[in-house]
């Protein structure tokens, strides 16, 4: 019996050891490069950083990402200056895309349409509206010699905060040593993408409640406060404040979205305090292909090509760089 | 709790310490600790049908003892027998075939024009696993009526026999021959028995977790909407079926085989290569065995079985295929997929070929198949696998719409995964499982038959390997047979 479970014991880590050498090996697990919060109060990630973002279990789609100087996803570095004519593009994960090689990105695409135009896109996934405002803001030096600003929004996502707060408490936590070393076991980051160790988690989860429970910490179940806003009224509300908070460059600021699913009031909002936007719905509606990936919602390589074009028309058109 | 769930992963190693430690202490608690951890496995998933196991026990175990009183007496012994009959098929009736007799019954009305008021069926829930409980059951009442078995005095060995949790909810279906006596007397650990339990239940995750759960969305997709696909794709749809069907119900079998093994209980193969069989009496000589067996024990031979007129051989062949149609579910199409079967398997009978192959295996002195066994297999398994249109689609209409579509929308075009996976993941995916079967096809309880360890070695790591590399977060977990 003893031998038996020594011999299981055993045989265990050393199937784990070569499970973890196998996900190295064939590279199969997506990187996450280490975020950071500079002195502005913006959360990006570690300059410098390099990897593999993966998707599918197959790696059945692989990238390359690359953070510049600045502390995002991009090709290039950003220097703004007078001289040149030079595009912002603020948002999220979209605008991040570690879900497409860096030098294919969305701004590059653009950048290929229009020689003379340079995009810096400040990308940063779960980046709110209060994030993208506060950026803008933080950055005014620079932000002042760059000549159009374009915001990637998504209505029902990005308006559920009135004011930007940097989570210094989470980027402390990830370089806790448990995270650390988290980080650094491959198989457990590949089980994590997907979905593999969330009944683990759970388990964990209601264990380490009931042993709070039991020693009195806990009494049951708690509410949550509400952490979101349902209302559209308390969206456009936000919105209002973020402005009244940050500024809004009318000439220069303008808003990336798809009215397809932005509330209707929003955009009539925008129209009446000259907000202006660009809505990508419509070459999305009579796309050819699908637009987005097979794994995830995030455009792929025809999406945006879609709205590089969008962008670059609007670029063209409107501003004859 | 589901075999391949992270409450059995725990549940499992906690049961076993407990087991064996308790073992150690006071070796006849062990079935005590055998029925406790039965019982909270069945609670897992629901406490309430917990009463119909333990009312299954104490009828079984009470007829048990009066049929053998009164063996003597078959008048009364055939009264007791009936008894256990009607306690355990009436609770599989009521649970199971009371909304399909009445369905059936309404509908026979209205073809006759006469159309009912209101309708009588009951929104009820199918217990888990009584489908094989109750069999099981009732094969204690049997062996006693036939004199093969004499009735046990240990209520507690019965009751831990009755609700054994490996084979609880999908089977193996075991005789009381088979376990009873094993659980009667007190088990020893035996370290190579235990080895080999969790090599049977790695291989049985692997069958499960990477064949049957990473062919599913694709099965389920064209089963769906096989209105809309070409006959190529309709092909491909109850091939991956056959594949799916055998990887889940044989990775049950293999689990509950080894997580036995793990208690220091054998128990029955359930599952012997069935998609290399010859024909299709091999066949059933090799798919859902314990079923199979209990079927030619119960019913085919009490009905007579070959020792009879050919005609009325033919007869009790039809009545076990029909019946073990019914058995799988309460649809026509499981009785037509029992009939087809029947009509496969009676020319084999009347030409005298079922039992030419019990002995032997394709490839028996050779490395390779030859080409002729190459050609039985591939015609048996085509045949097998085109029944499964019926056990695979819910109604009639839709099990003939497919078979329709074959024939009629006769094209070849590729198919792409619902989700949009590369599809050459899962053909080489299955080349490789009928290679791999191939090569271990003379012991189906020891997969990981290979003398240097270092190979052994090397198969677990490419086998959980693989789990990760199909793992799909998305797909209903659940078995197959559950539902029956």
């Amino acid at each position: 019996m003893k031998k038996f479970v020594l011999k299981s014991v055993v045989y265990l880590g050393l199937i784990l050891l070569a499970l973890e050498l196998l996900v190295r090996a064939f590279h199969l697990h997506a990187d996450d490069p280490p975020k950071m919060i500079d002195e502005f109060g913006v959360e990006k990630r570690v300059p410098g950083s390099k990897g593999h973002y993966v998707k599918g279990n197959r790696r059945q789609h692989f990238t390359h990402f690359s953070i510049n100087g600045s502390g995002f996803n991009s090709y290039r570095e950003f220097e703004p200056s007078e001289d040149k004519y030079e595009v912002a593009l603020v948002g999220d994960s979209f605008i991040e895309g570690f879900h497409q090689d860096y030098d294919n990105s969305l701004g590059k695409k653009i950048e290929d349409r229009l020689p003379k135009v340079e995009v810096f896109e400040y990308g940063y996934t779960g980046a709110t509206m209060a994030y993208q405002m506060h950026l803008v803001d933080a950055y005014r030096d620079r932000f002042d010699k760059i000549d159009k600003v374009i915001l990637y929004m998504k209505f029902r996502n990005d308006f559920d905060s009135r004011k930007h707060r940097a989570d210094y408490e989470l980027v402390r936590m990830l370089k806790t040593l448990p995270f650390r070393i988290r980080e650094n076991c491959k198989l457990w980051v590949y089980g994590s993408n997907y979905g593999m160790t969330l009944p683990i988690k759970n388990i964990a989860g209601a264990i380490w409640k009931g042993l709070n429970f039991i020693r009195g910490r806990d009494h049951g179940d708690v509410a949550v406060p509400e952490m979101g806003v349902s209302s559209v009224t308390e969206r456009i509300d936000n919105f209002k404040k973020l402005i009244a908070t940050y500024g809004w460059h009318t000439e220069k600021t303008i808003l990336l979205l798809d009215s397809r699913v932005t509330d209707g009031r929003f955009l009539d909002f925008c129209d009446e305090n000259g907000i202006r936007y660009l809505d990508f719905s419509e070459v999305f509606q009579n796309a050819k292909a699908p637009v987005t990936l097979v794994y995830d919602k995030h455009w792929n390589d025809y999406g945006r090509e879609l709205i590089a074009e969008v962008i670059a028309d609007y670029l063209q058109k409107e501003v004859k760089p | 709790m589901l075999f391949n769930s992270v409450q059995f992963a725990l549940f499992l190693p906690i049961a076993f310490l407990c087991y064996w430690g308790i073992t150690q202490i006071r070796p006849k608690a062990q079935n005590l600790f055998l029925i406790g951890a039965s019982y909270l496995f069945y609670a897992w998933w629901d406490w309430r049908f917990l009463g119909l196991i333990a009312f299954s026990t104490v009828v079984d175990y009470v007829v048990g003892q009066r049929i053998y009183v009164h063996l003597d007496d078959r008048r009364r012994a055939k009264a007791w027998l009936m008894l256990s009959v009607m306690a355990n098929l009436g609770l599989l009736g009521f649970f199971k075939y009371y909304n399909f007799f009445v369905d059936s019954f309404v509908d026979g009305l209205q073809a006759l024009g006469y159309t009912p008021e209101s309708s009588y069926t009951l929104n009820i829930i199918l217990p888990v696993g009584i489908s094989f409980y109750t069999f099981q059951t009732l094969s204690y009442s049997f062996d006693i009526y036939y004199r093969r078995l004499k009735p046990t005095t240990n209520f507690v060995a019965f009751a831990a026999f009755v609700s054994f949790f490996p084979q609880l909810v999908a089977g193996p279906i075991e005789r009381a021959s088979n376990l009873l006596h094993q659980i009667e007397r007190s088990r020893k650990f035996h370290y190579t028995q235990a080895a080999d339990g969790l090599k049977l239940i790695l291989w049985g995750l692997f069958k499960k977790l990477v064949i049957a759960d990473s062919l599913a969305p694709m099965v389920d997709d064209i089963f769906a909407h096989y209105g809309t696909y070409p006959s190529s794709t309709l092909i491909l749809g109850v091939v991956m079926f056959s594949f799916q069907v055998y990887g889940d119900f044989s990775g049950y079998s293999d689990i509950a085989i080894g997580t036995a093994k793990l208690f220091g209980i054998e128990l029955m193969s359930n599952f012997r290569f069935p998609h290399f069989s010859r024909n299709v009496a091999e066949y059933w000589q090799r798919w859902h065995v314990s079923l199979s067996t209990w079927f030619r024990h119960y019913v085919y031979i009490p009905l007579g079985g070959s020792r009879v007129s050919k005609r009325r051989a033919v007869f009790n062949i039809a009545v076990v295929f029909l019946v073990s149609g019914l058995w799988h579910g309460a649809n026509w199409t499981f009785v037509f997929w029992g009939g087809f079967h029947a009509l496969l398997f009676i020319p084999v009978f009347l030409l005298k070929r079922n039992r030419i192959y019990m002995e032997s295996v394709i490839g028996q002195n050779s490395f390779l198949p030859s080409v002729k066994e190459i050609g039985q297999v591939l015609l048996t398994f085509g045949l097998v696998t085109f029944s499964r249109i019926f056990f695979r689609s819910p109604t009639l209409t839709d099990a003939f719409g497919y078979i329709q579509g074959i024939f009629t929308d006769v094209r070849i075009a590729a198919y792409t995964h619902p989700v949009g996976y590369r599809m050459i993941d899962y053909y080489v995916l299955m080349l490789l499982f009928v290679v791999y079967e191939y090569r271990i096809r003379k012991n189906e309880r020891n997969p990981f038959h290979f003398k240097s360890p270092v190979v052994r070695f090397v198969l677990y790591v490419l086998v959980i390997f693989a789990m990760l590399l199909f793992y799909d977060d998305g797909v209903n977990r659940s078995f197959i047979y559950f539902q029956f």
